[in-house]
């Protein structure tokens, strides 16, 4: 018997709101549907309206978890419109700030994964070591959330001595504690049992469609704009693509946990080779001369990339703001087929989704 | 370094230029588009040739080829954002159902908030609270 279960736009299963519709044969999906825009706020148009200091303001606000990489894409692309040297200690507390944030989304996520296949223990543990992240971002930037770190030309915060150390003890911390996670996570019974062999997204069907970020790369893709097309100061360090070749939910599991390991290893060579001098060019709204520029970011999620117009006055001539989930989403009916229905919200929630972020 | 080539390009040759990148495994990172000041479209195919984003651009054309046949989904999403967004479209794709905005305003406003005037989104809005 066929039947079509809708799945949301609003159900518990989903953290924001996006609309499913499962094409059924008794309790396997023989086919999905997506249809998005549920959250979408106009923020383009708006930016459309505002300075350029104001609209960096703004597009921080577009998603809560991947704030910074909003902002830093945007302040790129202005930078490289104006064609501007950032100075290197500012590009390098860009960087740090850039891997806490993927550190406390990757844990976000296992958390969120943890609690929809109903180990609520291990979501708890989680993100109770999310909560060492959130505490240095709190101290370095003043900010849980919407840290407030760019400006057009840099940074807006400087990291002190006294900052670096704690920072680094830190990490030391979550590095153990991300051992100890890792083995629960690798070896559970229920995780292998709830994740192994779902939602698979081939690598044919991850480059057909596009996919990007760590749902690319737990698809056996080595993609990674820090390394594929380096900006900021990636190039200076030392770290490694995550790649995973079994294409399922566990498959993103464990690229999380190998990427955590990754962002400390970059945090500590940012911290370590902190050079000295300014961090910004100043801070007054910045000329921008006409032009057009399109950077590529590695947010948390995966290839976020943000392409600005101007026309040499004070405000945006277009910003046009694509973020993972856009390219991540539509392979999400490929992975649905032939799964059961009881493991939809766990297929849909796998691709890291940000709703909110997508629909901007 | 990242860097960013943009290149003209006619009409016609939209979906060359998408075979010959789908044919050297090249990955779209996404297509782009705004109106000029004449209401013509501006329509940017990004290319990732890594490091570097090449950016094949056609200008002042409102009605497109599809290319959803070439690079799939990857294309699709991106197209029908773009019909949704704005007055270009593109021949050949499906837009029996939406995707982005809602039905309402694709019916009521073709669906074109992003070259609405403000103005005009203010007082639309304003007027729905004083019906309240």
């Amino acid at each position: 018997m066929s039947y079509i279960v809708p799945i949301g736009p609003y159900h518990p299963a989903l953290e924001e709101p996006v609309h499913a519709r499962l094409i059924t044969d008794g309790e396997s999906i023989t086919d999905a549907e997506v249809f998005i825009g549920y959250n979408h706020r106009g923020i383009e148009k708006l930016a459309q309206q505002k300075n350029f200091i104001q609209t960096l303001v703004m597009v921080e606000r577009v998603c809560g978890i991947c704030s910074h990489s909003h902002a830093f894409s945007y302040a790129m692309a202005l930078e490289s419109i104006a064609q501007m040297n950032v100075p290197k200690r500012g590009q390098y507390i860009r960087v740090i700030i850039a891997e806490l944030e993927r550190l406390h989304s990757h844990y976000l996520w296992l958390g969120i994964a943890l609690h929809i296949i109903g180990h609520d223990s291990m979501f708890m543990h989680t993100w109770d070591d999310r909560e060492a992240i959130m505490d240095i971002l709190e101290e370095l930037t003043g900010n849980r959330v919407n840290y407030g770190i760019i400006t057009v030309g840099g940074a807006r915060r400087d990291i002190t001595p006294e900052q670096k150390q704690h920072t680094l003890e830190m990490l030391d911390k979550i590095e153990d504690s991300m051992d100890r996670l890792k083995e629960m996570l690798l070896s559970d019974k229920t995780v292998a049992l709830r994740t192994q062999g779902v939602g698979v997204l081939t690598t044919e069907d991850a480059i057909r469609i596009g996919a990007v970020g760590p749902h690319a790369r737990a698809s056996n893709m080595a993609v990674d704009v820090r390394k594929d097309a380096p900006y900021s100061s990636y190039d200076d360090f030392d770290f490694e693509k995550a790649v995973f070749p079994t294409c399922d939910v566990f498959s993103r599991v464990v690229i999380r946990v190998l990427e955590n390991y990754e962002s400390i290893k970059i945090i500590r060579q940012a911290l370590e080779m902190l050079p000295k001098g300014p961090i910004n060019l100043g801070t007054r709204i910045p000329k921008i001369p006409a032009g057009e520029y399109m950077v590529r970011h590695e947010a948390p999620r995966g290839q976020l990339t943000y392409k600005v117009v101007t026309d040499g006055g004070e405000t945006n001539k277009r910003v046009s703001i694509h973020v993972p989930t856009f390219k991540n989403a539509p392979t999400v009916p490929t992975m649905l087929k032939g799964n059961s229905v009881a493991d939809a919200g766990l297929i849909i929630a796998s691709i890291d989704p940000c709703f909110s972020c997508m629909d901007r | 370094m990242q860097e960013y080539r943009k290149i003209s390009i006619t009409k016609d040759e939209i979906r060359t230029v998408a075979q010959r990148m789908r044919d050297n495994g090249v990955h779209l990172a996404m297509i782009h588009a705004f109106l000029d000041e004449n209401g013509k479209g501006n329509v940017s195919y990004e290319y990732e040739i890594d490091p570097a984003i090449e950016s094949y651009t056609v200008e002042g054309e409102n009605v497109l080829p599809t290319i959803t046949d070439i690079y799939d989904l990857g294309a699709e999403w991106p197209e029908r954002e773009i019909m949704e967004l704005m007055d270009i479209k593109f021949e050949g794709v499906d837009t029996s159902k939406r995707l982005f905005m809602p039905e309402s305003m694709f019916a009521d406003q073709g669906g074109h908030i992003l070259v609405t005037p403000m103005e005009d989104l203010i007082n639309e809005k304003k007027a729905k609270e004083d019906e309240k």
